[in-house]
């Protein structure tokens, strides 16, 4: 790991003697097992087992859990630790095989507050002790939301021991000292070309917990259907697929705290002027004309009402301090051609480009206007880059080249060029999703600093419940990684990571999660029988 | 609250009155959805909503079981899942309760048995009734009767399938009430197998199919545990014998087919264990290569040797401690005898017994039985077994069809019990067979005489693990085993007339998209290949 945690053995002098020294050598790093890799890792050769009644302990943290996020989040680490095989050996005699017995986890977290605020600390600190007498691994952390990473670094440590019928933890002791690289890690789903049931998106919300993502970016309307109420305008949701395929406010505030208490933000995306026909089957009076039914009537006052009727409702369920304005592949065909708006642009001396940006900014200053910093696909920036607001966040899909221009504009930026980190195109493979560096390109550290992070796309054409997860697993983890583990210590070639991805993808799978085979490009099947890990 | 239940023969006259006077006007190509379809039923007019902290009132010596009150929570959880706060709908409760007035307040369970028995043959026949509390109705609410237990799942299943959320009221509702229903399954051997060694499937996986077969009224999981390419699952008696797992980590424990066992019955489902010999179980001599003919040539098992008999033995011997049902599946598929043949010890065993290799499979095959029913097992075996030496089998054995359309015609006339897998229709991992094929195939075709009917208990749809794992399975098996699960749980009449692009397709839409909704990934129903994406945007109902 090329230097870098030697400090770490020594503020541990108790557990010198076991320390095998700080991971050095590529390929133990890949005998780790953990996904993504930690910014510092120390480990020993010693082993320690799980007690029956494995225990959260919160002695001297300032951090009351007053809503039991952190309990919960125990809970859920326990629970996927003991889901694969049925614990039943001995658990609580101390080791006459020399292993002995972890009592439980004693979190400490240093601040009080759980607001998920963007950019929180997400850093934590693990140690796995490894003494003759039972103790209790240390886990700290600034956030309780850095504390969720450590649990989750803790459930891939556990191994379930099929002789003895007990979980333990191999290599003791552990030191694992890990933050994030970029603060945004996220994954889009969609939720417009195919309604996604409540427990599928749940699904997707606790798996990308697994690999430490921290965004849903969330797809909810297009040209297809408008699946969410809107209480403002009660008629929007007509635009659903049918009277059932559709979230009610209550379903969208489910999923927003069922995200938040696993550390997740929502970004909530309504995708203007572009995507949005299914608006009109509610109030028609949106659409261009009967037959011309996209871009949104960029003419009319209307139109804008209705955007700040949906930003209205959505301040106040998405907290996120960002939403995503679309902005993409809008085609003003219909402004030009329908006499109505063809005579607006007349009047104020507008072309259609013009059009675009004075309907892009409107629709900006309302988001602002409602408290959200905003985010927009590329091309708004390709256009009019400098008439945005500053708050504006640059979204890439096209070209990754546009993230220098953007920063170097001096706008932030998040990652998601089409050709490594759109999930639906099925022949990116996960090298290829492993190998996309958001900082390509970017020297300049101050430019480097306005790159937020990146996003994997799972835009929804040919995905719904039934294939949503193999779509979006396996490759999602390797831009995970990319996304999360100190540039340094990234592998320079993804055939290093095969072997650890392969493990990660089994582990999924033992989870309940139908991650595809690393064999293949996106959502390969099987190509024979055999060992998930050589698939 | 008080509720007065009725007895069961009161009930049932009751509904055969309402049937009578009401099934004659139901139109028949607009069934009700439901899937299964239900062997009688009647629906009325009303709509009625259910209140979210709807309670659980038992009755009948069977009512108090621990396995009725767990399937009560699982289906409140599915039922009402957009319905916030159910654990503290209590305090809801008493704040609506002023404002809304539900009709459906109580689900009242009956259930005759105590006995929590899961076997071959058990009723699983229930009687439902859904309507509104008023002086006209003397069955207030909405209330399930059946003789045992697992009856009572089968109710809560029909009864969930009525409950739909409703986005106006954002309430619970039951459309065309009131409901009489009254059902009980076509065949008592209604199966799924799994293929637990081509892949190793993990047990939250497995659990996951459990569940989702439950939805579709399926009631016996086959489980393939071993084959020739892993051995997953602990052996105590020959603990070598998992050294032939794919690695450490794709292994089931005792415990781990024990739990499984146990979540299947909570779920009125039996488990099939299966081990396929002598041919299909290479993966044996990894732990003791003394199994095998020779290092060279693998498969099938060492006939000459005691030892193989004594592996048989000891295997059995510790599964028949996991696997209750009265079932067995010894295999007996695809025995390529040639290494008997070519190894110099077997070929000199067999000269010495002046056997051909047809005999020593028979004699191995029957030795095998006689272990089973020495453990008090009844042995089912694939079908080249009785198309071998049919004759020679245990009176008591049950033959699984897959290769010929018209083996359990003959296996039945033979007095042999006998279950339907046609590979050309009910084999999952032919991808090319669409929803249509499924559900039209009968395994009572060419069958006349009512007691050869009788003996074929089944049928079951098979989910070979070559190119099946965790990624891809539950979409390969859904949507089209339900439609094999209409097939044996409807009645023949039901499934068998009209055009089932009406009677059949807009249902089936309708039950791929409640699997979605509960989480299950069914594939499109309209694929041409199975498991495929969908070709496009859409609506769930559409493809």
């Amino acid at each position: 790991m090329r230097g870098g945690s030697s400090n770490i053995a020594g503020v541990l002098p108790l557990f010198m003697l076991f320390i095998a020294g700080t991971i050095s050598a590529f390929e133990d790093i890949e005998k780790l097992r953990i996904w993504p890799l930690p910014a510092e890792v120390s480990r020993g050769g010693r082993r320690m087992r799980l007690s029956e009644d494995f225990k959260l302990v919160t002695e001297g943290s300032k951090y009351g859990d007053p809503s039991g996020i952190l309990k919960e989040g125990f809970d859920r680490m326990l629970g996927v630790v003991r889901l694969s095989h049925v614990v039943s050996g001995d658990r609580n005699s101390s080791g006459s095989n020399g292993s002995a017995l972890l009592q439980g986890l004693h979190v400490i977290i240093s601040s009080s507050n759980d607001e998920l605020e963007y950019g929180i600390d997400e850093s934590y600190k693990l140690v796995v002790a490894s003494g003759e007498k039972p103790s209790f691994a240390q886990l700290e952390a600034k956030s309780v939301y850095g504390a969720l990473h450590g649990l989750q670094t803790f459930s891939q440590l556990c191994h379930f021991n099929m002789k003895k019928k007990v979980i333990e933890i191999l290599m003791t002791p552990w030191t694992i000292t890990d933050q994030p690289r970029f603060s945004y890690r996220g994954l889009l789903i969609d939720t417009s070309r195919h309604y996604l049931p409540l427990p599928v998106i749940k699904k997707v919300i606790e798996s990308m917990t697994y690999a430490k993502l921290n965004v849903l970016h969330w797809h909810i309307v297009d040209t297809q259907s408008f699946p969410l109420e809107i209480p403002s305008y009660p008629k929007l949701w007509k635009g659903a697929y049918s009277s059932d395929q559709r979230y009610t406010f209550e379903d969208a505030t489910e999923i927003v705290n069922y995200a938040r208490r696993r550390g997740i933000h929502v970004l909530a995306e309504i995708d203007v002027p572009g995507h949005a026909l299914s608006w009109g089957k509610g109030y028609p009076a949106l659409w261009p004309s009967k037959n011309c039914q996209q871009p949104l009537d960029v003419s009319s006052d209307f139109t804008f009402k209705v955007i700040d009727g949906i930003l209205s409702d959505f301040s106040k369920i998405f907290k996120f301090k960002f939403v995503h304005l679309g902005g993409d592949e809008v085609n003003t065909t219909c402004w030009s051609t329908t006499p109505r708006i063809a005579q607006w642009l007349k009047k104020h001396r507008k072309s259609e480009a013009e059009a675009y940006q004075y309907f892009v900014l409107r629709a900006q200053k309302i988001a602002l206007s409602h408290g959200y910093e905003i985010i927009n696909w590329e091309e708004t920036f390709n256009n009019f880059g400098d008439k945005l607001s500053p708050k504006t966040v640059v979204h890439n899909w096209l070209d990754k080249g546009v993230v220098e221009k953007v920063t170097a504009a001096g706008l932030r930026c998040i990652v998601s060029n089409q050709d490594k980190w759109y999930l639906d195109h099925t022949d990116a493979l996960w090298q290829m999703f492993y190998a996309n560096e958001p900082l390509e390109n970017i020297t300049n550290p101050k430019q480097q600093s306005l790159v937020l992070g990146g996003e994997v796309c799972m835009w929804g054409e040919n995905i719904d419940a039934s294939d949503i997860e193999q779509t979006i697993w396996p490759r999602a983890a390797a831009a995970a990684e990319r996304l999360w583990t100190p540039y340094a210590k990234l592998a320079k070639s993804p055939d290093q990571v095969t072997t650890r991805l392969a493990h990660f993808r089994c582990l999924l799978n033992q989870r309940g999660v139908a991650a595809a085979p690393l064999v293949g490009g996106g959502r390969a099947v099987p190509y024979g029988p055999g060992s998930c890990l050589a698939q | 609250m008080a509720l007065n239940l009725l007895p069961l023969h009161t009930l049932l006259i009751f509904v055969s009155i309402i049937n009578s006077a009401l099934l004659s006007s139901a139109d028949q190509d607009s069934h009700p959805y439901i899937w299964p379809l239900p062997a009688e039923f009647s629906s009325g007019e009303e709509t009625l909503s259910v209140d979210p902290g709807v309670s659980l009132i038992v009755a009948g010596d069977g009512g108090g079981s621990p396995i009725v009150r767990a399937a009560f929570e699982r289906y409140m959880g599915m039922i009402f899942k957009h319905t916030y706060g159910r654990a503290s709908s209590l305090l809801a409760r008493i704040r609506f309760l002023r404002m809304v007035e539900y009709d459906i307040t109580s689900l009242n369970i009956i259930v005759h048995s105590e006995s929590e028995e899961l076997q071959l043959g058990v009723d699983e026949s229930y009687t439902l009734m859904v309507s509104k509390r008023n002086e006209q109705s003397i069955v207030g609410a909405a209330t399930i009767e059946a003789s045992t237990v697992y009856g009572a799942l089968r109710g809560l299943e029909t009864f969930s399938q009525l409950c739909a959320f409703d986005y106006s009221t954002k309430s619970v509702q039951i459309y065309k009430a009131p409901w009489f229903i009254q059902d009980k399954p076509r065949f008592a051997y209604r199966g799924l197998l799994i293929d637990t060694s081509r892949h190793f499937l993990p047990v939250d996986v497995i659990k996951q199919i459990v569940e989702s077969m439950s939805f579709a009224k399926l009631n016996v999981l086959h489980w393939h545990i071993v084959d020739e390419q892993s051995f997953p699952l602990e052996t105590p008696t020959y603990p070598n014998l998992w050294k032939g797992a794919y690695s450490r980590w794709e292994r089931y424990t005792v415990e781990d087919a024990s739990e499984i066992v146990r979540f299947a019955k909570m779920r009125g489902i039996n488990v099939m264990a299966e081990v396929d010999v002598p041919g299909h179980a290479e993966s044996w001599g990894v732990g003791y290569p003394d199994l095998w003919p020779s290092l060279s040539c693998r498969e099938p098992l060492d006939v000459t040797k005691n030892f193989t008999f004594d592996v048989i033995s000891g295997i059995l011997a510790d599964m028949r401690k996991i696997f209750p049902f009265e079932l067995f599946h010894l295999g007996g598929d695809e025995v390529n005898t040639d290494c008997w043949k070519n190894t110099t010890h077997i070929k000199e065993w067999l000269q010495g017994r002046n056997f051909t290799t047809k005999d020593a499979y028979k004699y191995f095959v029957l030795r095998a039985q006689q272990i089973a029913i020495s453990k008090n097992w009844t042995p089912v075996n694939w079908e080249e077994t009785f198309s071998s030496f049919g004759k020679y089998l245990d009176p008591r054995t049950v033959v699984q069809n897959w290769l010929v359309s018209d083996i359990c015609q003959k296996a039945v006339a033979k007095g042999f019990r006998c279950i339907y897998s046609n590979q050309g229709y009910w084999y999952l991992d032919h991808l090319d067979v669409q929803w249509d094929k499924v559900y039209k195939t009968e395994p009572l075709n060419g069958i006349k005489h009512p007691s050869h009917q009788k003996l074929v208990i089944g049928g079951e749809v098979c989910m070979w693990g070559e190119t099946a794992d965790t990624s891809v399975v539950l979409q390969t098996i859904w949507p089209r085993a339900a439609a094999a699960a209409e097939r044996m749980w409807s009645s023949r009449e039901a499934v068998s007339k009209g055009n089932i692009t009406l009677t059949a397709l807009p249902r089936l839409h309708y039950f791929r998209c409640l699997l979605n909704n509960r989480g299950v990934p069914a594939a499109p129903v309209d694929n041409w290949y199975a498991r495929r994406p969908p070709k496009g945007p859409g609506s769930c109902y559409a493809q």
